[in-house]
């Protein structure tokens, strides 16, 4: 309600009011004589309130702050199940082609040679044949090993040299240094064994016997009618939430991003004939989860990805479960390594995110701390689209991944043209030679920790993330950018490294308490 | 800790919010200074940021950066100073004598 003395014009002071106004000082500081009439007046008291107010405010934004830092349901992804309180409005990121790009006809990888886990495998067993026939062998070369190995240590003798050294130099060393100084990670290992204890058994047997439900008497089933494939999509989405899933994406699958070859335990009966693409694998169902916030803080020693693995692994289990319960052919591909095709790319046509300079798939709500696992399926199904949220223009500038890499497996440059697709190529074999050169679980995941996008679901990270995705200039990439390498420094790329390499088993931020072993564990009276 | 990230907190913030509002209006108004909207605006800019820069350096504490948490605050309390400098003399621009004038509400 407006006083009388406020009728006049704004900014103006009328000749009526001045006699009002002195009126008012009367009235609210002491009377005509100047006598204070010990009242405290109505503008005075709002004053103060004000400055408390202030101060109370101010008092309170830190300690929301404080609380929304502290907050472990901000550890990205664990809000609930459901993911109410979670789930990014992709509706205004979506785009009609993924932001990786197509310059050419696409292949499938052959997983025997350019799967690393499958071809270190094949290159151990041949290089140890090798060592015992041929006792102190010279300098090796690609035309000592069988193809498809020769072939393609020709092409790339780069690897062939990482590979060696992995085996003969690396792994005597992690051994030397885990005696020395691996007990430190004991509690670690412990809970990354255990958290990785459960999961579903190997796939028992090429696609057209394990992926097709069976009745009683092993029986096949009769697919069920449905009435929509939009709700079916719902359906899936959401019971995939409640099977322990963060994240849901579906596409359909394309074809260059399933191996060319089978890799072992996936129950094909050889893995040197080609892997033909069964007509039912129509579908993707990319489920995911992140990694536990703080042990991931503290990669690459502490962290761990068994975690994350192991609820993808569930979480798509019981997927494939429910699928076959509705009469559906489905086929989980889950990590670590059980998969027939390649998961990255498939998460990203499904909408889930983009790919990162570091080659892992960079999510609105996770960021890089996303572990995927797929079930493909001929349930009739609506696809999502892919998003845009800025993740390909951000990775241009930011590479603070690859500035904290300790491998140099990730790129400092452009991206590069791979079986047909223009992305950032990540070195696998510099990358996982540096696993065999950290003390603590198996991996590193750094680049999972360093990335900006990788942040508590916070007010602040989550503003953050949409300014960027909203911001068509780039400007606020390269100040975010700026600010994070200032405000977020980590260790000196060579301080990750064991000892024995030179560095101190540096993590990217020190571990929980429940992981530090020294506090638990008496080992001969150290501390 | 959970009251500070609850509706209760912002319902006790925007009250607080409120307040801080009259205040300054009644503030303005012993001074005489006149307060168009673009004061206003301006004002609350100013007070937006350094709520903005209190949070940050809260919220880089709670998440055990305490290194985000004292360069960012140093940089953004730098910049909220040097702007309430600057919003203070605008706001002080166009004053009468000390009780004489009346801001402007619209």
């Amino acid at each position: 309600m407006r006083e009388p003395e406020e009728g006049d014009e704004r900014g103006e002071v009328m000749g009526r009011d001045k006699g009002r106004i002195q009126e008012r000082g009367e009235r609210d500081h002491g009377d005509a004589d100047g006598r204070c009439t010990g009242e405290v007046n109505r503008r005075d008291f709002l004053k103060l309130a004000g400055l408390a107010s202030a101060a109370a405010g101010g008092a309170g934004l830190g300690a929301f702050g404080y609380a929304a830092g502290k907050d472990p349901n901000t550890h990205l992804g664990l809000q609930n199940e459901y993911g109410a309180s979670l789930v990014f409005n992709r509706k205004r990121y979506r785009v009609d082609v993924p932001t990786y790009e197509k310059v050419g006809p696409g292949s499938r990888p052959d997983a025997r040679v350019e799967q690393i886990f499958e071809r270190r495998g094949r290159f151990m067993r041949e290089y140890m044949q090798l060592r015992s026939s041929q006792g102190g062998m010279g300098p090796i070369t690609p035309q000592h090993f069988p193809e498809p190995l020769q072939r393609y240590y020709l092409a790339h003798p780069q690897d062939l040299e990482l590979d060696r050294v992995n085996v003969d130099e690396l792994q005597p060393l992690l051994r030397a240094d885990s005696m020395e100084y691996g007990d430190a990670y004991i509690l670690a290992q412990a809970w990354s064994s255990a958290m990785g204890a459960v999961g579903p058994g190997p796939v028992s047997g090429p696609p057209e016997q394990n992926d097709f439900p069976r009745g009683r008497g092993g029986l096949p089933v009769e697919p069920l009618a449905l009435k929509d494939p939009v709700r079916t999509a719902e359906l899936l989405k959401a019971v995939a939430m409640q099977f322990g899933s963060t994240l849901v994406g579906i596409t359909r699958l394309n074809p260059d991003w399933v191996y060319g070859y089978p890799i072992r335990g996936r129950g094909f009966p050889s893995t040197e004939e080609p892997l033909e693409i069964p007509d039912w694998w129509t579908y993707a169902i990319v489920v995911g989860t992140p990694m536990s916030w703080d042990p991931m803080y503290a990669n690459p020693t502490y962290g761990s990805s068994e975690d994350a693995y192991s609820r993808s692994r569930i979480a798509a289990a019981r997927l494939e479960a429910f699928i076959k319960a509705l009469g559906y052919p489905a086929r989980i591909h889950v990590p670590g390594t059980s998969y027939d095709l390649m998961v990255p790319p498939i998460a990203i046509d499904a909408g889930l995110g983009e790919q990162g300079r570091h080659g892992v798939v960079i999510t609105p709500e996770l960021g890089s701390n996303f572990r995927p696992a797929v079930v493909t399926t001929n349930i009739p199904v609506a696809t999502d689209k892919p998003i845009d949220i800025g993740v390909d223009d951000f990775c241009l500038h930011c590479k603070v991944c690859a500035e904290a890499c300790p491998s140099g497996a990730i790129p400092m440059g452009g991206k590069e043209e791979v079986r047909g697709y223009r992305r950032w190529k990540i070195d696998t074999a510099k990358c996982q030679n540096f696993w065999t050169s950290n003390l603590g679980n198996m991996g590193c995941r750094i680049c999972v920790s360093v990335c900006p996008y990788t942040r508590k679901a916070n007010w602040l990270h989550k503003a953050a993330m949409k300014v960027t995705a909203n911001d068509p200039t780039g400007l606020s990439e390269r100040v975010l950018t700026g600010m994070h390498k200032s405000f977020y420094p980590g260790p000196d790329p060579e301080d990750y490294y064991m000892p024995s390499l030179g560095g101190t088993s540096a993590s990217y931020r020190p571990p929980p308490w429940w992981l530090r072993t020294e506090d638990f564990i008496d080992r001969g009276g150290e501390g | 800790m959970q009251i500070f990230t609850s509706g209760f907190f912002w319902f006790v913030q925007g009250i607080l919010f409120v307040v801080i509002l009259l205040a300054v209006r009644a503030w303005a108004r012993d001074r005489g200074l006149p307060m168009p909207p673009w004061k206003w605006a301006l004002f609350l800019i100013w007070l937006l940021f350094a709520g903005f820069t209190i949070a940050f350096a809260g919220t880089s504490f709670g998440e055990g950066e305490p290194t985000a948490g004292l360069r960012g605050g140093l940089l953004f309390g730098l910049v909220t100073i040097i702007g309430g400098v600057g919003v203070w003399r605008i706001l002080l621009a166009g004053g009468g004598p000390r009780g004489e004038g009346i801001a402007g509400d619209s």
